[in-house]
């Protein structure tokens, strides 16, 4: 039985398109990576999984439940932890922990889960004193109580900091080996790579590509990036590179040409910029990374971030932070 | 019971509310402040009872405004408020449904709410039971009581509009016109609708009466006076009005759930 499976959904809001006719499927017991740049619609598609947001067209199961239909009871099954959620400020971390474990009638300990989720010291604090990642933390703990067969994660290492998104790597491992199946969306790549048995990249609406972390390794070995020094460069003049077969993306920036291509086209690049009139000085090469190649998927949106950007955040996510 | 969880969760939310415990102490004190007041004016020696306390105009005035508008203040963001911070998501990310949800915050809210008027009530009995005043405690009680149905009806009216509101700003607006609706604007147009209904063409297959009671009935600030000024007298549910009043608790009964479901029937339809 499929964990999660998409057919042919559309969601429109007004004019905009946030998701065309995607098709995805989750497969019981993998951890899937769900990527894109901020904007691609990987929120409203984890929001029609929840119910939260209706398809315009297509159809959604979950865990082999179609969603519209299923009910509540169907998120007994689930763990969430939503994007762009916010805590009930006056009630303490324990609290919380408490109302998911009445509301799933589970019988999970408050304090092992608050433990698990490192916010012991914080537990008997109100919520709304907590900084970003320590809420991040929270809804973790919310979403493991129960023992789920699905985890549906939205952008979770969002305000953790590096040690943090260790511990969220961990834990959806660890929630993985129990044989849970595990949904997460997020814009770094970084966080996907480590622990993804498959991973989809989703831009403006559409999946662009799926394949396993090994596969898209293979992919990235073939690929290369030219960095080129010439005299000068438009944005217009790279229109015949774009268009040469075997070329995923170009950019320029004052003298430099950057050019992402399969290691075979390097020599159709060169000329065909030579070609334009454009007199190259100097050429590098450097093989594809796996970012570069997530790059170039998604039109060189949603910078790749490395791990452990937002220390700003990070700096607040200490047991102190919001007092 | 997964509303009652969600009822237990916001009535232990809401009891920590700013706003609430500040209206429960406004709401103490002025009911204090009436048994103190009475007190005073009663020096002559003569006892009043504590029903004559509670059927005087001011304490009508108090229950009759300052009790609604409590309720819409402190329930009209029950879902909006949610839906805009986002802790709504936490919520629905649990296996609650919407509709445990809305009826799980009217109970919670209904139940704070209720807590705070029934600790505004006691603290008042306890100086009246000081002075020389006798107090008459079922009718106490059962005021107190009436004043809970009386705003827990405000607080489903107010979690209906919330949660079939679009947006928070909304919310707000529409409950200060509810507001406004139900408190002074009935009363306004009170003496214009009998002199209107006392001169009705002989076409008009309703008579006057029961357009009257039937407005009176509608309102559940006027179903709730009525229900206390026949309580006070002793005359609850027996009377020439008993009839009257049978209506006018289902009616307060029928708000406290219509409000919620028909804000329900909006919000089920509603992308989050």
């Amino acid at each position: 039985m499929s964990a999660i499976q998409l057919s042919s959904v559309t969601k429109r809001f007004g004019d905009i398109e946030a998701v065309r006719d995607l098709d995805l499927t989750v497969e019981s017991g993998e951890i899937y990576g769900f990527l894109g740049p901020n904007g691609a619609g990987k929120s409203t598609t984890i929001n029609m999984l929840l119910d939260f947001v209706r398809p315009t067209e297509g159809t959604i199961t979950v865990l082999g439940e179609p969603v519209d239909a299923a009910g509540a009871e169907l998120r007994e099954r689930i763990g969430v932890l939503p994007e762009g959620f916010d805590v009930y400020s006056r009630l303490t971390g324990r609290k919380h922990i408490e109302f998911a474990i009445d509301s799933k009638e589970a019988n999970d300990d408050p304090a092992a889960i608050l433990d698990r989720v490192g916010l012991t010291d914080a537990a008997d604090r109100p919520a709304g004193g907590y900084s970003k990642g320590m809420r991040q933390r929270l809804a973790l703990g919310m979403a493991l109580v129960g023992e789920p067969e699905l985890l549906i994660l939205d952008e979770p290492s969002t305000g953790l900091d590096p040690g943090g998104a260790r511990e969220m790597r961990e834990i959806v491992s660890a929630e993985a080996d129990r044989g849970a199946t595990v949904f997460f969306s997020s814009h770094v790549l970084g966080q996907v790579e480590a622990v993804c048995d498959r991973v989809g990249i989703l831009h403006e609406g559409e999946l662009v590509t799926e394949d396993s972390i090994e596969g898209l390794r293979d992919a990235s070995d073939n690929e290369a990036t030219l960095i080129l020094t010439v005299d000068d460069a438009t944005d217009d003049d790279l229109d015949a590179v774009r268009r040469l077969d075997g070329v995923s993306g170009a950019a320029v920036d004052g003298s430099m040409v950057t050019v992402s291509c399969e290691s075979d086209a390097k020599t159709d690049v060169i000329s065909t910029l030579g070609e334009t009139g454009i007199e190259i000085r100097d050429i590098e090469t450097e093989s594809t990374s796996l970012e570069e190649l997530f790059l170039s998927y998604t039109d060189g949106e949603g910078v790749v971030e490395k791990e452990g950007a937002g220390t700003g955040e990070a700096a607040v996510a200490t047991p102190e932070g919001g007092q | 019971m997964s509303w009652l969880v969600v009822a237990r969760k916001d009535f232990e939310d809401s009891i920590r509310s700013r706003w609430l415990q500040g209206l429960t102490a406004l709401f103490v004190g002025l009911v204090a402040l009436i048994a103190v007041v009475s007190l005073r004016l009663s020096t002559g020696g003569e006892t009043i009872s504590t029903n004559a306390l509670l059927g005087a105009n001011f304490m009508g005035l108090l229950s009759g405004t300052l009790v609604p508008l409590i309720a819409l203040v402190i329930a009209y963001s029950a879902v909006t408020g949610e839906r805009e911070s986002g802790s709504l998501k936490l919520l629905l990310s649990l296996p609650h449904s919407r509709a445990d949800v809305v009826f799980g915050k009217v109970a919670g809210r209904s139940a704070a709410l209720s807590t705070a008027i029934i600790v505004g009530f006691v603290v008042p009995a306890v100086i009246l039971a000081l002075g020389p005043l006798s107090l008459d405690i079922v009718s106490y009680v059962g005021y107190t009581l009436l004043v809970a149905l009386l705003v827990s009806v405000f607080v489903a009216i107010a979690v209906g509009w919330s949660a079939a509101a679009p947006s928070q700003r909304i919310a707000l607006g529409g409950a200060i016109g509810l507001y406004f609706l139900f408190v002074p604007f009935w009363d306004i147009i009170q003496l214009p609708l009998q002199i209107a209904i006392s001169s009705l063409p002989e076409w008009v297959p309703v008579s006057g009466t029961a357009i009257s009671n039937a407005l009176f009935l509608l309102n559940p600030a006027s179903a709730f006076q009525g229900l206390t000024n026949a309580l006070l007298q002793g005359q609850l549910f027996s009377g020439e009005t008993a009839g009257l009043q049978v209506s006018a608790l289902s009616m307060l009964l029928f708000w406290l759930l219509a409000a919620p479901l028909v804000g329900l029937l909006v919000f089920q339809r509603r992308d989050l």
